[in-house]
């Protein structure tokens, strides 16, 4: 209510959230998929080939981006078909439910549970199972967020903050927000009069600059 | 809600003051003040008491439980049981914050009270942290927590009620909900 911008956040769910900039991001991740039928004259646009004019054969691996993948999907058509990139297959659930405070969310696909969330519209029969894992995930690294964000005041914050997804960071910062506002409040700076973070970089701020 | 408008409601509880002025009953809006007696104690709302002590017309009495053996008791209290313990005050912090800033001089032993008073706020956060992680482990629908203060919840509320709101939507994925999708053609 106090920020000069307030972001929109992720959709989280099966549908994307149409105005939030962190879903449009993670809709720009590739999955794996096939080619189910011959594609004509599209081996550029999918980066296969190097001529405008080349297709590609049926049954030819694909990487292709999320939005693109759920706009191709039907079951009816059978255009392209999706598999699950390995992070959200059994080897890796498995390390997450073994203990998910290890793994390196950022490396991994800066949007886990966004991208995880989207993964659930393709039918496949892994599903609940990876809402589960994804799920769990989030539960077991809920401490280790709010212990970090709320304990380094005036730190560099960095080496918390690098192994965790963009939904993370989000709730680390807000975390972080919580505690800066109440220390400055507490050093008394909390009625000091700042200019807002909107107008500090106008040229025509300087006082002194004006006269003359 | 910033700890700024925390502390604005604070400033509404009744402190002691002793005026070296005087004045005869003042009638506000919210009720009526006084009469100022010079040397007479009086009871007043801190925001007024703070304005007078900056203008050097008053001198502060701190209340009852500002008061190192009392703080000791509540802070050993604090530290023994697992839930919240009732705090002398709704605004103890905040409290604590404006006679310790403003009235230093009037109050014995100030340095070892704002310790005591930053022991028992720690004690109480890291009390509010656990019980939030066992919330969120074990996906309960409700919780209850007596004896929290307003600061206390702003500090750590922003974070938790988000936290929630994502596991919440996470959870809601668990459910195959009936695929209102887009049209097929």
């Amino acid at each position: 209510m106090f920020e000069a911008y307030f972001p929109v956040g992720p959709g989280l769910g099966l549908e994307e959230n149409f105005l939030s900039l962190d879903d449009i991001l993670m809709s720009q991740e590739k999955l794996p998929g096939r080619a189910e039928s011959a594609l004509p004259r599209l081996a550029f646009a999918l980066g296969q080939g190097a001529g405008t004019g080349d297709s590609i054969p049926e049954g030819s691996k694909l990487e292709i981006p999320l939005w693109l993948a759920k706009g191709l999907h039907d079951s009816k058509r059978r255009i392209i078909s999706v598999e699950l990139p390995k992070i959200y297959k059994e080897a890796w659930r498995t390390v997450f439910s073994a203990d998910a405070n290890v793994v390196d969310l950022h490396k991994m696909g800066p949007y886990y549970y966004g991208f995880g969330s989207q993964l659930l519209n393709f039918d496949n029969p892994e599903n609940p199972e990876i809402a589960q894992t994804i799920l769990q995930t989030f539960i077991s690294r809920f401490r280790r967020i709010m212990d970090s964000s709320q304990n380094a005041y005036n730190e560099d914050t960095s080496a918390l903050v690098a192994r965790l997804d963009e939904l993370e960071r989000a709730l680390f910062q807000a975390g972080q927000k919580g505690l800066n506002d109440f220390q400055c409040w507490e050093k008394g700076q909390a009625s000091q009069i700042t200019a807002s973070s909107l107008v500090q970089n106008y040229g025509k701020r300087k006082f002194t600059d004006m006269d003359g | 809600m910033e700890p700024s408008e925390a502390e604005f409601l604070a400033e509404k509880e009744l402190v002691t003051i002793v005026p070296n002025f005087s004045l005869d009953r003042i009638h506000l809006i919210g009720g009526d003040l006084g009469p100022f007696n010079p040397g007479l104690p009086v009871e007043v709302p801190v925001w007024l008491a703070i304005n007078l002590k900056q203008r050097q017309k008053c001198r502060l009495i701190p209340p009852e439980w500002m008061d190192v053996e009392k703080l000791e008791e509540i802070r050993d209290q604090e530290r023994k049981e697992d839930t919240f313990t009732p705090m002398p005050s709704p605004y103890y912090m905040e409290l604590t914050k404006l006679l310790l800033n403003y009235a230093s001089d009037n109050i014995p032993k100030a340095d070892e009270i704002r310790t005591l008073v930053k022991d028992t706020w720690d004690t109480r956060i890291a009390k509010l942290r656990l019980s939030a992680d066992s919330f969120v482990r074990q996906q309960e629908a409700h919780a209850k927590l007596d004896n929290l203060t307003l600061m206390e919840i702003n500090t750590t509320g922003t974070f938790l009620t988000q936290a929630l709101d994502h596991m919440y939507k996470l959870r809601t994925n668990l459910q195959p909900g009936e695929s209102a999708h887009s049209q097929d053609f």
